[in-house]
């Protein structure tokens, strides 16, 4: 369980310098933007912007690549599979009993591939690009209720906490004999159990612990909280809205008004 | 590749290890080279500040961690050829936390486990179990609810734990931080009790008293070595690299020293031996 990594890396390209609330619409119109698109081409087209933005917030490949290594795995099997289930149309390239599969099937698959990529690289931007502290303050301005954003906070900060501990009671049980990848199922499950319950009590002594210190911290003496940072939008902030918003607003417009086939 | 000592210079000693260098992902060098010996029934302090190499020493010695140059031997045989769970019958190892190992029902079953993951026979299971537990002075509470107990049983229930697999070795990590006066000697009490049942102990601490009170070998490690092993009169002999290696020296040797021009030698570490060398200087008179 090391894979609790922070996706962000420190920068000051635009898209760090953005309002995360820029970002997190911004976001949000391209993920609806992939929905809209159903044409191979367009959506690769999307596809390579949602990169050279990834590019531009100085995402090394390597960051990517480990981000994308589930969602590459989903891609894979579709673009397997979804021929298989989806043997729509002409030409039919094969046909074996009740084994078909046309090129537009194929075709199909490859979109809807191409389309999830497009879904999880987005959100990336965001991720790449935006501390985690930024993001929940500006959840917390968008009007999520500060204890929420402060849950929310404190999850994130404490997962790769979380992630040590589970390796040290792993490491505790390993020197207690105990072999993870050996014996029955019903031994694994077993075996298990003697790391969740550590791991849950440890978690469950931590979270009381907290919550002592926040209180002991005055928190929640006063319904109106002051913010020391307070973020606020820039004209460049506004520009780059619009933007987004256009690169959502226009397609949708050409087709649903225009009924133009993209 | 340097060949590999014959077995018979280090067939005295339970644990060896030679030359172990341990870098850390990410590239801090934990350990920068490490020559051990352990014999049969040694009580070795391991003493440092924190960061100074102390438990990524003792986890390369049970396996836990793998030292990435040189090479450690356990009751004879290469360790890198063992499993961790093959190396805890040799090297049993309690962590500093026992809230990260307990999780059965009751404190039998808790001592139960590692011996069961070993594949003992029911017979010595039950007999390793009983020993475990009566030595440890849990017999009042097996049936509690590890979990449940006070800081102080819960370190006695992980010790027992893993005492319960019978290894030589037991290395104790910092088995007194958060404990009474009260708990911290009892809890010493039992271990010296296993000292003199045969059982090689290893102590990682910060505690110089404990370590004057109970240790015949202290190793000091500063900076990923073991910059002294001696005895511990040796150690508080040299307050200079206790000083540096970021020790307290117990008051008492302080005290000594200070008191050094008056013929009192440096290498006292309990006030009984403080009494003594006055005693002495007065002619033992009261």
């Amino acid at each position: 369980m090391t894979g609790f990594v922070d996706l962000y890396t420190e920068g000051n390209t635009f898209l760090h310098r953005m309002d995360p609330r820029v970002k997190i619409l911004g976001v949000l119109f391209l993920s609806a933007l992939a929905l809209i698109v159903a044409n191979l081409y367009d959506l690769l087209l999307l596809l390579a912007l949602i990169l050279v933005l990834l590019a531009i917030g100085r995402a090394t490949l390597r960051k990517m690549f480990y981000a994308l290594k589930l969602v590459l795995r989903v891609m894979v099997l579709i673009v397997i599979l979804w021929p298989f289930f989806n043997p729509v149309g002409e030409p039919v390239l094969f046909h074996y009993g009740i084994i078909k599969i046309t090129e537009p099937g194929i075709v199909n698959g490859i979109t809807v591939a191409v389309r999830i990529a497009c879904l999880a690289s987005v959100w990336y931007i965001l991720m790449f690009t935006t501390a985690q502290r930024d993001l929940v303050r500006a959840l917390v301005k968008m009007g999520l209720r500060f204890d929420f954003g402060l849950a929310l906070s404190i999850a994130l900060r404490f997962l790769p906490t979380f992630g040590a501990m589970v390796e040290s009671i792993k490491d505790a049980q390993r020197a207690r004999g105990m072999e993870f990848d050996k014996g029955s199922i019903f031994k694994r499950s077993k075996n298990y159990v003697a790391v969740l319950v550590p791991t849950i009590v440890s978690a469950l002594r931590t979270a009381d612990t907290l919550s002592l210190a926040l209180q002991s911290r005055a928190y929640g003496a006063r319904r109106d909280r002051t913010y020391l940072r307070d973020p606020a939008m820039r004209p460049t902030d506004y520009v780059a809205l619009a933007l987004f918003g256009l690169a959502l607003a226009l397609p949708a417009f050409a087709k649903y008004v225009l009924q133009i086939h993209i | 590749m340097i060949p590999r000592p014959s077995g018979k210079i280090d067939q005295d000693f339970f644990v060896v290890a030679r030359d172990i260098k341990y870098t850390y992902e990410g590239g801090i060098e934990a350990l920068k080279g490490i020559n051990l010996r352990i014999k049969k029934g040694e009580f070795i302090a391991i003493v440092g500040g924190n960061g100074s190499g102390k438990t990524t020493l003792a986890k390369s010695l049970n396996g836990l961690l793998r030292p990435t140059a040189g090479s450690v031997d356990v009751a004879g045989r290469p360790a890198a050829t063992m499993t961790v769970a093959e190396l805890a019958r040799f090297v049993g190892y309690a962590f500093q936390n026992p809230d990260h190992q307990l999780f059965s029902g009751t404190v039998e079953e808790e001592v139960r486990f590692g011996p069961k993951n070993l594949g003992m026979p029911d017979g010595e299971v039950k007999k390793q179990v009983e020993h475990a537990i009566v030595l440890m002075g849990l017999d009042g509470c097996r049936s509690s609810q590890p979990l449940s107990l006070t800081l102080g049983l819960r370190r006695k229930v992980s010790i027992a734990s893993v005492i319960a697999m019978d290894p030589q070795v037991i290395l104790l990590d910092e088995p007194t931080t958060g404990l009474d006066g009260r708990e911290m000697s009892d809890l010493m009490s039992c271990v010296r009790a296993l000292n003199e049942e045969g059982h090689t102990i290893i102590l990682i601490t910060h505690d110089m008293r404990l370590v004057a009170q109970h240790a015949k070998r202290v190793l000091v490690m500063a900076g990923g070595r073991v910059v002294l092993d001696s005895d511990p009169a040796g150690v508080f002999s040299d307050l200079e690299i206790l000083q540096s290696s970021k020790l307290e020296p117990p008051p008492v040797t302080v005290l000594a020293h200070r008191l050094a021009e008056f013929g009192i030698p440096l290498d006292i570490a309990t006030p009984e031996q403080l009494v003594e060398q006055v005693m002495a200087l007065l002619g033992g008179k009261r």
